[in-house]
């Protein structure tokens, strides 16, 4: 026969088998677990049809000739994909399926009689599985997964096609023969549910993954890296270029000796922190503190045998000076050349890595900050500073305001409301420009004022959501509170406002949010660092590290982390809070 | 857990006090000195030189302290820097693109630097002087008599050639009659070589480039100006880019891209350039690129395996072989020159010190010690050194002394440069020099797309440059308005009115009025009236009055009746067609998108499946996650180059390989841009999720006992119960969603890195367009009648779909 009709039989026999085993599986499953015993057996000969047609079918995908899908060339295919695998693979995987099902079954069991049952049941399958397993072992775990294709011309597609409607119309009719009721539609649910989370997830993971990656894992042609690695360092004092300990400035800094210039002093070009690195200064030997440096680790060879040395200098023409280490890092091997020096060009050596994590990108990407940012610190201040202040100027005046609204009458109140209203339609554009000329005339360009103070002043939408809450309060509460003769600000700060708690809560967590996030008001206010927001200090880190990908990503997580962290302790406070208002609207 | 976040906060607001508190200190201790503020440049590991040049000034003058600040990606950001001066926060000195200069001195904005000159030309031999640099470039700094920055470096264009390619292809290029051993000269010599040395695969693409004509930098500058074309008339009051020589120039650039197959296809080509060893003008996928001398070290570091040599670009034939209006033409060659200055801005406040430093760092001696320490930072580390050609003669003599005898082809390279600086010419000094750069950017891109002849495409640059010039022009035309005046009466009339209406209330109000409560009423809701006035109604009024008049800010305002709507209507209509359809493009996919995502997760949500809270949790985080980190995390994962980016390096190895199609290039590319924005967007959509799950909830479950009764199956249930239960929610969702998206801002302004613009228009937003004319060029009157049509057109969507909601948005009457 043709290989390509073998191909397509094969194909097609094994996916509607594969279908069919794992449906077999299900229904037993199920019915141990749910059926009640006198419907037990009519689903379990259900599932036993089903599994072993399965097993049948994909026997018959052995027809394919092994390595067909890799010899073929064409410029288009349409591609099909399966597992192959000798009968050894099949064998394991069912009998593991059988072993935890009769284990399940085991552990259900109403009498001891159909226990001991079970558990020779199981001892057959851990007998069968363990014998795939050596078959397997013998075949050199031969489990591969193929890709074949089919030509992409009129007769591939049409192929194709057929393939595609005959296994759903196989696959629906087994689904009629053997109909499932509840356990598979909750596991799909399951398996749906947990794909989306992995899909929603893998971006987070991917950010983290990056930001904990040394640069050289950054662009990979082989296949990106997902797992980091760390070189190996080792601490060494090279006594030609003394790393030391001095103040720059104010500032603790690490620097090199660049030369001594006489009468105890020495010239220093300093290496950290990075947004002072390369700047040299004077100073005098006794302020300094010798510091070891940590120097990278390499693999080589020298002599023609494989070797692991560090790092003693970089030289003038660019090459490295090495020394062999006495014992390789982790496995503790001696080396016979322990303590040689040679010289490598940085092509000629690998570094010596281990699995981990390269936390120094968080701090590398503090020290990068300018330094009017104190490594970042200040970035933090500055947002919390809007955070808090907004959060508070937000609760206090929209509390107010929408208990005058709500709760007190004075003319020219529904007017008024009305136009608060009207003003949620107004788009933030419009006041951007006349707003920007009067924070102008108050001096408060490049000051934080202008991003809180505007808080104070109560946002209609909190308003009107926070007026809601308080409609829904009896007016019996109020009335009672004055007649014991509170005053309207005692009735409103003590009876009205406990009662609006979660709706304050919900305002306040948006408010966190929108401050936390708010880049347009820095972007257009602020120009210092000193001033800067953490959102708008990573919109310009950016600019400066972009290139970076692992700092870019070390500061977004550390952007993150504050909001998720809350998120996870006010996690009721979110929720309750897109929902009211969401249904505020309603 | 109160008591944990009081003490949380409490440490918070300590914490943030003991910082202030440590600023103060440190600030205090140290000696007074002044601050020096520059922007625009910054030192990274590998600058050694700026930052002794730097140092050994404050050496010299111990009384300063110079501190650098890059502000905002790649170059000096022109928002950043305009609002600044306009708020009066000005940096002290900024290293300004030079061509644009003549645009701030427009406005005011920096300070003529000619009196600095003229009073320290005889005292101090540091003191820039005119005949110390190239005229043109002298010349790009000076607008309307006055001096806006010293020119600290310059670079120009000129074509490298892969002779070793050139040696390959010998047969083929003696074959067509051309000398393989030599550049091309002229431009039919360069579309003749681009010919031969073109490669195309079968399918059409492209293998190998000869020539791409605007690939490397020399834009239609380079090849108008070696055709004598120019882009403004003498006077700088008229745009000619329609004269018959652009259009040669640019009818040159088309034609190059004919030979590769289109623009298209060239830009499918540069799509897959790499960097690097992969440089593709180092691996021989380019044969001949014109470009600047950036590229030169650029070469020696990170493609040491290009072998190139430079010749001065290819000129018109007449002009190389002087006939027609060429005859008596003295220079053969003509390249063109960019570059940077030092400027002083406008309410700078350390003027002085400023000019200092700026004395200094353009003087031969310091470009002298930058490039010394440069050269021995570099050698260190095993990489060659090459200076960056200079605005400076002197300067420029004594690097061909000190850093390009030798034979490498770096030098030779750097030999042709420097001895093209003479015949250089800069672009036109006009305050529309940034739109007409832009203009002629999309000029080249209609004509080589074949979207419009060269002349049309340059017809419509030229207009679009001569509005904003007749803009200025006629700004003598419109009466200056002294804006006391109507702030004075808009103030007044405001007050006056609240009061009135007040009284008025007060004596026609409801019957009961109860004088406590009325006046505790107003006291409550007196955050807001102030709020509204100063905030809202205010600006509004101001905003209405300054839709009228041309305003800068830093100059007086000016009435000049609807201009701005024309302006807006008329002469932007294109953009603005454009602006709204990106932002429809995006409603129409996007909101729906979203919508079903978050539905579809709801839905499988309410199912009562276990572990409801972890899902919940996993679907809700990356809509809580902030927006710039958000941004950057996503332009990271979809990374155009596969070994980078998250989903293209998938993409690489699944559909690449089984359907050949390769991975798109996302935000870089104009047909992609707009579904990275959605992707992001559906990323957080299930902030949404929270909202149907409580919809859904919501929904009463005797309706679907009643209907699974009467036997509808799921699918009926969901299009019968299910949707219209929920429709008011969905109804709410549209309407916030259009509103938002006609205010998308901040993802484009980050995913464009501030151009606001994206690849070819795509990412235009009608925010981005006024916070552009507003904050960008201060453009007060016309942002603010544009924020007024953006208003209207939300009014209008909003309308309508309140008309017709009616249809399709089912309310339960009877539970109100």
């Amino acid at each position: 026969m043709d290989a390509s009709v073998l191909f397509l039989i094969g194909t097609l026999a094994l996916w509607v088998g594969g279908y069919q085993v794992l449906r077999g599986s299900f229904l037993a499953l199920r019915a141990f677990l749910i059926e009640p015993d006198f419907a037990r057996q009519a689903v379990l000969n259900k599932s036993a049809l089903a599994a072993g047609s399965g097993a049948g079918l994909m026997l018959l995908s052995l027809i394919i000739p092994k390595d067909l899908g890799r010899k073929v060339e064409a410029t288009q295919w349409i591609p099909l994909v399966w597992i192959y695998t000798p009968i050894a693979g099949w064998m394991i995987l069912i009998s593991a399926f059988m072993v935890v099902a009769k284990l399940i079954q085991w552990r259900t069991a109403l009498t001891p009689s159909e226990a001991t049952e079970k558990l020779k049941q199981i001892g057959v399958w851990a007998v069968i599985g363990f014998l795939g397993f050596v078959w397997l072992q013998h075949m050199k775990w031969e489990i591969q997964i193929l890709r074949g294709a089919l030509p992409f011309n009129p007769t591939g597609l049409i192929a194709f096609v057929a393939l595609a409607l005959a296994t759903v119309w196989l696959m629906v009719m087994a689904d009629r023969f053997v109909r499932s009721r509840g356990a598979a539609t909750k596991l799909a649910t399951h398996a749906v549910l947990l794909v989306g989370c992995f899909i929603f997830g893998v971006p987070f993971a991917w950010m983290l993954s990056t930001s904990f990656k040394e640069e050289r894992d950054i662009a990979n042609a082989d296949g990106l890296v997902w797992v980091p690695k760390v070189q190996f360092t080792h601490p060494f004092d090279d006594p030609e270029r003394p790393y030391v300990e001095a103040i720059y400035d104010g500032r603790p800094v690490r620097a090199l000796v660049d030369s001594d210039l006489g009468d105890g002093r020495l010239l220093l070009d300093i290496e950290r922190p990075f947004a002072l690195r390369g700047r040299r200064f004077e100073a005098r030997e006794q302020d300094t503190k010798k510091l070891l440096r940590d120097q990278f680790v390499w693999e080589t060879e020298l002599n023609g045998k494989p070797v692991v040395a560090f790092t003693v200098r970089d030289q003038e023409d660019g090459s490295r000076l090495l020394r062999v280490l006495n014992e390789v890092p982790l496995t503790g091997a001696v080396q016979a050349e322990a303590g040689q020096e040679f010289t490598r060009k940085p092509e000629e050596v690998e570094p010596h890595r281990r699995t981990g994590l390269r936390w120094e990108n968080y701090t590398d990407a503090m020290e990068w900050m300018p330094l009017e940012a104190n490594y970042g610190l200040r970035y933090l201040q500055n947002t919390l500073t809007l955070v808090i202040m907004s959060v508070i100027g937000t609760v206090i005046s929209c509390a107010l305001v929408a208990y005058g609204f709500s709760r007190l009458r004075f003319p020219g109140r529904n007017q008024l409301f009305s136009v608060m209203l009207a003003t949620m339609m107004l788009p933030g554009a419009v006041t951007m420009l006349p707003s920007f000329l009067i924070f102008r005339q108050l001096g408060w360009i490049d000051t934080l004022l202008p991003l809180w103070v505007p808080a104070f002043f109560a946002g209609a939408f909190n308003v009107f959501l926070l007026r809601q809450f308080f409609s829904t309060i009896p007016m019996e509460l109020e009335e009672a509170a004055r007649i014991d003769g509170c005053s309207y600000w005692r009735t409103f700060w003590q009876v009205m406002l406990p009662q609006v708690k979660p709706a304050l809560a919900a305002i306040s967590i948006w408010t966190f949010m929108g401050a936390w996030n708010n880049f347009m008001g820095p972007l257009i206010y602020i120009s210092s660092p000193e001033n800067m927001p953490l959102a708008y200090a990573l919109q310009l880190f950016s600019g400066d590290r972009g290139g970076d990908a692992q700092l870019m990503m070390a500061f977004a997580t550390m952007t993150v982390m504050p909001v998720v962290l809350l998120f996870f302790f006010a996690q009721r406070y979110f929720i309750e809070g897109v929902q009211l208002s969401g249904l505020g609207g309603r | 857990m109160k008591r944990y976040v009081g003490l949380v906060v409490a440490a918070l607001v300590a914490w943030s006090g003991g910082v202030y508190a440590q600023t103060v200190n440190d600030s205090a201790s140290a000696k007074p000195r002044t601050v020096l503020t520059i922007w625009g440049v910054s030192v990274g590991p590998d600058d050694k030189g700026l930052d002794d040049v730097v140092r050994e000034f404050e050496r010299r003058n111990p009384d300063i302290k110079v501190r650098m600040a890059k502000m905002g990606a790649g170059e000096m950001n022109p928002q950043k820097l305009m609002t600044a001066i306009v708020g009066n926060v000005a940096p002290d000195i900024v290293r300004q693109d030079r061509f644009t200069l003549s645009d701030w001195a427009s406005r005011n904005a920096f300070v003529d630097l000619n009196p600095f000159i003229a009073r320290d030309r005889d005292t101090d031999p540091l003191t820039p002087t005119p005949e110390q640099y190239y005229d043109s470039v002298w010349q790009e700094a000076s607008f309307a008599g006055g001096l806006y920055g010293i020119p600290i470096a310059a670079d120009n264009r000129v074509l490298y050639w892969n002779h070793v390619l050139f040696e390959r292809k010998a047969n083929e290029l003696r074959a067509a009659g051309l000398d393989p051993t030599r550049p091309p000269r002229t431009w039919s010599e360069t579309l003749a070589y681009s010919k031969v040395l073109t490669e195309l695969r079968p399918d059409g693409s492209l293998k190998r480039a000869g020539f791409i004509p605007n690939w490397g930098n020399s834009w239609l500058y380079l090849y108008s100006f070696q055709n004598n074309g120019r882009f403004m008339t003498p006077d700088r009051r008229t745009c000619v880019m329609t004269e018959k020589e652009n259009e040669e120039a640019l009818q040159f650039m088309v034609d190059g891209y004919k030979i590769l197959g289109g623009m298209e296809n060239a830009e499918k080509f540069q799509a897959g350039f790499r960097g690097g060893e992969n440089h593709p003008f180092a691996n021989g996928q380019v044969a001949m690129v014109i470009t600047g001398d950036w590229e030169i070290a650029s070469f020696a570091r990170y493609s040491p395996n290009a072998r190139f040599k430079t010749a001065p670009a290819p000129v018109p034939d007449d002009r190389f072989f002087k006939r027609g209006r060429f005859a008596n033409e003295k220079d053969t060659f003509i390249t063109w020159a960019g570059g940077f200055a030092f400027s002083i801005p406008r309410g700078a406040r350390h003027k002085e010190e400023a000019w200092r430093f700026i004395k200094w760092i353009s003087s031969k001696e310091s470009r002298l010690l930058q490039a010394s320490s440069q050269a021995k930072l570099d050698r260190s580390r095993g990489r060659r050194f090459i200076p960056r050609v200079d605005a400076h003669i002197a300067t420029n003599e004594a690097y061909l002394e000190l850093y390009a005898k030798g034979a490498s082809q770096y030098e030779e390279a750097l030999r042709t440069h420097i001895g093209m600086m003479p015949f250089a010419q800069v672009r036109p000094q006009t305050f529309a020099a940034q739109v007409l750069w832009d203009e002629h950017v999309r000029a080249i891109e209609q004509a080589s797309r074949g979207k419009a002849t060269p002349a049309d495409a340059l017809k419509e640059a030229q207009t679009r440059v001569q509005n904003v010039l007749n803009q200025e022009l006629e700004k003598e035309k419109y009466p200056v308005v002294d804006l006391r005046g109507p702030v004075a009466v808009a103030v007044g009339a405001t007050l006056l009115g609240l009061i009135g209406w007040v009284a008025w209330m007060l004596k026609n109000g409801t019957g009961r009025v109860n004088s406590s409560e009325t006046r505790a009423g107003y006291l409550f809701i007196s955050p807001w009236i102030i709020g509204f006035t100063v905030f809202t109604l205010g600006p509004m009024v101001a905003s209405v009055l300054f839709a009228f008049m041309q305003y800068d800010v830093l100059n007086e305002a000016r009435y000049v009746g609807l201009r701005n709507f024309q302006d807006i209507f008329q002469k932007d209509g294109q953009i603005l067609l454009k602006a709204f359809w990106n932002v429809a493009y995006l409603a129409t996919l996007g909101i729906p998108l979203g919508l079903v995502t978050g539905l579809a997760i709801a839905l499988l949500l309410n199912t009562n499946v276990k572990g409801i809270a972890f899902y919940r949790t996993a679907f809700y985080l990356p809509s809580i996650t902030p927006a710039v980190a958000t941004v950057f995390l996503w332009m990271w994962i979809l990374n155009p180059d596969p070994v980078r980016g998250l989903f293209n390096s998938v993409w690489a190895v699944t559909l690449s390989q089984w359907f050949a199609i390769n991975p798109p290039g996302w935000f870089t590319v104009e047909a992609w841009s707009k579904p990275t924005l959605i992707f992001m967007g559906l990323w957080g959509a299930g902030g949404g999720m929270i909202l149907w799950l409580a919809g859904l909830k919501g929904i009463s479950s005797t309706l679907y006992e009643a209907a699974s009764i009467d036997g509808a199956s799921p699918v009926k249930q969901f299009f019968g119960i299910t949707l219209p239960q929920l429709s008011p929610l969905i109804f709410f969702n549209v309407v916030m969603g259009c509103i938002g998206v006609l205010q998308t801002f901040d993802s484009v302004y980050i995913m464009t890195g501030g151009n606001n613009r994206g690849p070819n228009d795509s990412l235009a937003m009608p925010v981005t367009h006024l916070f552009d004319n507003g904050f960008r060029y201060f453009r007060m009157g016309y942002a603010s009648a544009f924020a007024w049509v953006i208003f209207a057109i939300i009014l209008i969507i909003t309308f309508i779909q309140f008309k017709v909601a009616p249809r399709w948005v089912h309310y339960e009457v009877d539970k109100k």
